[in-house]
This record gives C-alpha cells, structure tokens and sequence, in this order.
C-alpha cells in the first residue's frame, strides 16, 4: 500500500470505475506522447528555419541599408522628409493561421496596398534610387515578416510542447501510479474482507453444529427417559440439512 | 574690360580658390582610399589629403555621417572665408549660391511646421550654407499662415515664393511640388541675375553649368513622375525654362509618358544624345568617367537607365564644372569650386559608405574630378 | 492566442535614422491624428528609460503585429527584452547599418541554440 492513491471506498463498483480510468489514462498518454513527438518534429523544423533566416536577415537588411546609401549619394539626406511625410501605412501584416497538430500557429503575411505617400520624393533628382531604395526594403521587409510568423511560431510551439510534456509527465508519473495504487488498494481491501467473511461463516457453522449436537444429546436423552418418541429428532435432523448446505456453498463462491 | 579690374576686387580671392581647387582629391588619393578595409585606415589616408586631420577628434567608430558632416563643415569654413571678403558683384553672387541649398531648409522647415513638430531641432538639421538670419524666426510660426505672412517674406527667398505660391497653396500642395517651383524660380532667377549684373565669360559658363541644371531636372522630373498622381499640367509648371531643351524639348516632355519619349527628346541635344545611347547599349562598360553605373541586377528597364542616367549627370554636372577653371577673370570658379567639392564629399562618403558595410564591388561607382 | 492577434496589423520600429527612413520608405509609417506614431527613432543622445518606455508602449499596443528594433538599441534594454515573453507582438531584433548581425546576442536565437545544442 505504498504511494498515494485515490480517498475512495473500496467497493467492487469502484474497482470497475478506477480500471476503466486508468485504461483511459493509458489512452490519453499514448495520444499525447504521440501528438508531443509531431510537434517536436514540427518545432525542429521550425528551429533550423529560424536560425537560417535570422542569418539570411543580416544579408539582406545589409543590402538595403546599401540601397539606401545610394539614395543618399543620389539625393541627399532625405531621412527627416520622410519621417515627417509619413502618414498611413501602406506595408501592412495580415494575420493567417496553420494548423499543427491541434495547435493554432499564427502567421503573418503581407498585406501591401499602393501607398502614394513618398511618390514624389527626389522628384528634382534622385527618384530613381528612392524607388529602387523603396523596393529593397519592401523585399526585406517581407523577410522580416516572414521570420516574424517563424519566430511567433517558434514561441508558441515551444510553450505547447512544454504543456504537452508537462501532461505526459503527470499522466506518467502521477495519474497512472496513483490509479494503480487505488486499484491495488480496492483489491487487497477486498480480499481482506472475503477472508473476514469466510471466518465469520466457519464461525457460525461451528456453532451451528454444536448447538445441534447439543439438541441431539438433549433429544437422546429425553427418548431414553422416555422411550417413545424416538423418530421426533430425525425429523428435526432434516431440517438441519439446509444450513449446512448453505455453507458449503458459500465456501464455493468465495473459492 | 572687366579683366582689367578684376583682380582689384577679385584676384586675391580667385587665388585663394585656386589654391583651394589644387586641393581636390585626385585619380591617385581616390585609389588609395579605396583600398581602405577600415574606417580607421580610411581616416589615416584622409589626413594625407588636404582634409588634414578633421576627424582627429572624433571618438570612434567613426560613423559615415560623421565624415559627411566634418567634411562638410571645413567645405562651408572655406566658403564663409571668400564671402565675408568678397566685394560686389560677387557677394551678390556667392549670396545666390546659398540660396539653393535655402530652399532645402525652407522645405525642411514648412515640412516641420505643417506636422506641428518642434522646429529648433530642425534647425540643427538644415544646411550651414543655407542658413540665413531670419531662419530662426521661422521657428516662431506655429502654422502655415502664420509661416508665409509674417516669417518667408522677409527671407531672400520671398520672390520666389510670392510669384508661384499663396499661402494656400503651402497647406494643400505636395511639399516636393513645392521644391521643385521654388527651385525653378531659383534658377531662373540666378541665371537672370548674372546676365543683367555680371555679363560677360562668367555668364557664358554659368549659362552652360545652369541650363544642364535645368535640363537635368526636367529630364529627372519627368521621368520620376511617372506613374505618380502629378499631373501634365503641373509637370510642366515645374520645368525650369532656361535649359537647352526649352521651349520645344519641354513641351514634348511634358507630355512624355515613357522613357523612349524621354529619349527621343533628347536626341535633338547633341550634348544628352549619349546619356541614353550608353545607357541602353550596356550598362557596364563604354562609360567615360570610370566604372560609373553598374545596376546590372535591376531588372526594370526604366529604372535601370535612370539610375545610370543619373551617374551621367554627375559625371557630366563635374565636367562642365572642371571647364570653368579654363578661364580666368570671372565668378564662375567660385561656383565651380564649391559645386565640386560639394561632390568630392558625395564621393568620399559614397567609399566610406562601402568601406563600412563591405561592398566592394561597388566602391567604384563614383565619380572622380580629376 | 488566436484571438489576440486580431486587428494587429501595423509594424513598429525602434531604431537609428536609416534603419527607420528605409522601413519608412517600404511604407510602415503610420501616424495618427494625435501624433502617435509607430517609430521611434533612437541617436547616441537618447536616454535608455525612453526607449525602455517605447519599448513598453510598443508592446503594450493592441495594433502592433510585429516590433523591430535595432541590435544595437536592444542591447541597451537587454534585460527588458529578454524578459518579454508575450506571443503578441512579436520581437525581431534587426541589424543596423553600421552595427551588423550578431546572432549570439539575440533574445529567441539564444533560446533557439540551447535547444538545439541538447
């Protein structure tokens, strides 16, 4: 009777409800020990593609502060114009969701919509470059964007398969062992009190059994003193029959 | 005649540029800066040069705006030396050098007022040749109207804002559209200026030098606003009308919708046919002022020949610029001068910039003077 | 976490000058009438509370999809960053022209190399 296990009364109805409980356990380890290793392949996945576009980011966002270099060079510093045009924004993310394994990743996706705000910068000269400078870093942008849902992605797969292990853990260490322990508990218990049952009977069979044979020496002596009415105890002897046949059985159906 | 006294008033300071010009960065020094691996070795090869040591006391890592800046400063140091002892007419005329870079600060300023931010950082950010004594009243205007009645008409740039603008127009119009009429104004403006005051061999380059600044911004303009919400009519408000493209070119770019149009207008002007000829032929070689032009990588055939269109120009901007030494006894050395050095900064920045984030390969796109 | 993104579609940037006019340029910009603006632009002069406090009101925003801030800036509030374990928004730690990527010092990437290295 070792470890805890489950304040409950040790019935046969019980047994039948805590085997079913810990069967269902047994279930719902297997499910998320499985559902635990999709996404642990999934969060690998994921892992790899977050290193490589954090490093693929340092690339890119290099070219674009090139770019805007070369606006520089072209036009001036034209940095304050368009901080202070800056008004809607036209580069946008829009929020789509994937599906793994039952749990809801987020991901980003670009949402551009034609923006004139900047049109007409470096109009007088330098336009070009203000274009050019402007698609670079849309391009990187959306580099960043994607490595955005990665890493959100990243986030919440990490916190998911925690909660998965965590469960796995209890259902393993916890659930399982404590309804064992109860069933285990209910068992012996039972057992316990068929063997108190058993005793009481033989108990009171022995009794039984003297106070017959005490009828019966009383009986005999009566007919002795009296001589006649000697077929009197068979009958009663008859009526014995049952209850020592009652025993009999009861031992059969507790062995 | 003028020769004759022109040394009177003049001939010191023409020395004293001259000098300065001896100072510009050559084919060779560009060499050497361009095989810098560092910003710190960048520094050391500067102070071989006529830089000296103005990034001595900068405390590292020198950042690429750091040397724009200090360069810069020692560009404007020199231009206030020849104008506080410049005499008339050339005070007049340095006074209307400034006046471009002006209409930058002046935008930059409305800009800053229209989003009701605070306009003493502004000033920190405007040109030093731009600024002019009444710029810090313009911090005093809380709102467009108040900027245009009290404030921009005491500024020298009054004219150009009362002939094309009303404070109206201030609230509502986009602020490059703005720009670009002040500007054009400028140059118009300028260019009548040194006609009717000066005369003689300094306008003869000055026209040449302002009407490829004309042209190459009606060429730019165009070709920029395509695709843009501006208009023809605007468009055509904003060409500068002194240029070699005016009046025929300017009217068929104002109506130009691509940039075959764009080329076909400038094949009448012996001078811009080759601007597209190269342009479109390759983008790599066959380029005279050395390596410029590279955009092999993008793919728009527009964007692509602007791009280069653009290294042309500068290229082009430095060789008119390079003519005017040819002469003596007249102003537009001084423009010259600081025209070029205002582009050895673009260059020295352009190779600090490669320098500083690793691209190598493009270190050449410059444009060297000498 | 499904719900918390929704109606999260802006970028917010923290930033030096040219990191900012180039995601400015891309279209980012977004600035509301009351001059609430979702970049902060962050020179050698800025104090660390500021930013910490952008950082703050960034995160604290119910619009904001994705931050981007600049390595160099988010060094100087590491242990703000490395604390913030909210899905939304997400924290992506930029380069800057003239500090390049250093992926040993990113808050997730560190995260990403411990669990890949076991």
């Amino acid at each position: 009777m070792s470890g805890p296990r489950e304040a409950i009364f040790p019935t046969r109805m019980a047994l039948t409800n805590t085997k079913l409980r810990l069967k269902g356990a047994q279930t719902g380890h297997s499910l998320l020990a499985k559902k635990r290793d999709a996404l642990t392949t999934r969060f690998r996945a994921i892992l790899r593609k977050v290193d490589d576009a954090k490093r693929k980011m340092g690339r890119v966002m290099q070219l674009a502060s090139f770019s805007l270099a070369e606006v520089t060079y072209a036009t001036g510093d034209i940095s304050y114009l368009v901080q202070e045009q800056a008004k809607t924004a036209s580069f946008r993310v829009k929020a789509a969701q994937e599906n793994v394994s039952g749990v809801v990743l987020p991901t980003f996706e670009v949402d551009r919509v034609p923006g004139s705000d900047f049109n007409l910068t470096g109009l007088g000269r330098g336009g070009q470059q203000v274009i050019k400078a402007k698609e670079v870093y849309a391009k990187a942008l959306e580099t960043l964007v994607e490595l955005a849902s990665l890493q959100t992605a990243f986030m919440i797969l990490d916190e998911v398969i925690r909660a998965t292990n965590r469960r796995v853990n209890a259902i393993e260490h916890v659930v399982i062992p404590r309804l064992e322990n109860t069933i285990k508990f209910i068992i012996s218990e039972l057992d316990e009190m068929d063997r108190e049952e058993f005793y009481r009977l033989k108990k009171v069979q022995g009794k039984k059994k003297r106070d017959a044979d005490a009828a019966e020496a009383l009986k005999k002596k009566l007919a002795l003193e009296s001589g006649e009415p000697a077929p009197a105890p068979i009958m009663e002897q008859v009526d014995e029959g049952p209850g020592d046949l009652l025993a009999t059985k009861d031992q059969d159906v507790i062995f | 005649m003028e020769g004759l006294f022109f040394n009177v008033s003049a001939g010191f300071l023409e020395g004293v540029l001259r000098g300065y010009k001896a100072g510009i960065l050559t084919q060779t020094q560009y060499t050497t800066l361009t095989q810098c691996d560092t910003l710190e070795d960048f520094r050391m090869q500067l102070s071989a040069t006529d830089y000296g040591n103005f990034l001595a006391n900068e405390p590292l890592p020198i950042s690429t705006s750091t040397i724009s800046e200090k360069a810069t400063q020692l560009m404007v140091d020199q231009f206030q030396y020849i104008r506080s002892n410049a005499v008339a007419p050339l005070d007049k005329f340095l006074d209307y050098m400034t006046y471009a870079y002006m209409i930058d600060n002046v935008i930059l300023l409305i800009t800053g007022t229209l989003h009701e931010r605070d306009t003493h950082e502004l000033l920190e950010r405007c040109h030093p040749l731009g600024v002019f004594d009444t710029m810090p009243a313009l911090c005093v205007a809380t709102n467009v109207e108040e900027l245009f009645q009290s404030v921009l008409v005491e500024t020298p740039l009054a004219p150009y804002f009362r002939e094309c603008l009303s404070a109206s127009d201030l609230d509502d119009l986009n602020i490059e559209i703005i720009r670009n009429t002040l500007y054009k104004a400028y140059l118009e403006d300028f260019d009548q200026f040194i006609q009717t005051e000066i005369g003689g061999p300094t306008y003869e380059n000055m026209h040449r030098i302002l009407a490829f600044e004309a042209d190459r911004r009606t060429i730019n303009i165009t070709i920029n606003s395509f695709g843009t919400e501006l208009s023809k009519e605007q468009r055509a408000r904003l060409f500068p009308t002194i240029g070699n493209l005016y009046p025929a070119g300017n009217n068929l770019l104002a109506r130009a919708d691509e940039i075959d149009q764009v080329r076909a207008v400038c094949e009448y002007v012996s001078e811009y046919r080759h601007f597209f000829d190269v342009a479109a032929s390759s983008n790599q070689g066959g380029n005279r002022a050395g390596g410029a032009g590279t955009n092999g990588h993008t793919d728009d055939p527009t964007s692509a020949i602007a791009a280069t269109l653009e290294d042309r120009f500068f290229a082009t901007e430095v060789h008119l610029n390079k003519l005017t030494f040819l002469q003596q006894f007249q102003y537009s050395v001084f423009f010259s001068y600081f025209k070029l050095k205002e582009h050895e900064i673009r260059s020295i920045t352009w190779i600090a910039e490669c320098i500083a984030q690793d691209a190598r390969d493009r270190i050449q796109d410059f444009i060297p003077i000498f | 976490m499904a719900q918390s993104q929704e109606g999260r579609n802006l970028l917010a940037i923290i930033g030096d000058e040219d990191s900012i006019t180039g995601v400015l340029l891309a279209g980012i910009g977004q600035v509301a009438h009351n001059q609430q603006k979702n970049f902060v632009i962050v020179d050698a002069k800025t104090q660390v509370s500021t930013i910490e406090s952008a950082f703050n009101d960034f995160t604290a925003r119910k619009d904001v999809a994705i931050l981007l801030i600049n390595q160099h800036i988010a060094e100087k509030i590491r242990p703000t960053v490395d604390k913030y374990h909210q899905t939304f928004p997400t924290i992506l730690e930029i380069p800057s022209k003239d500090h390049p990527y250093d992926p040993s010092k990113d808050s997730i990437l560190k995260r990403v190399q411990k669990l890949v290295g076991d």
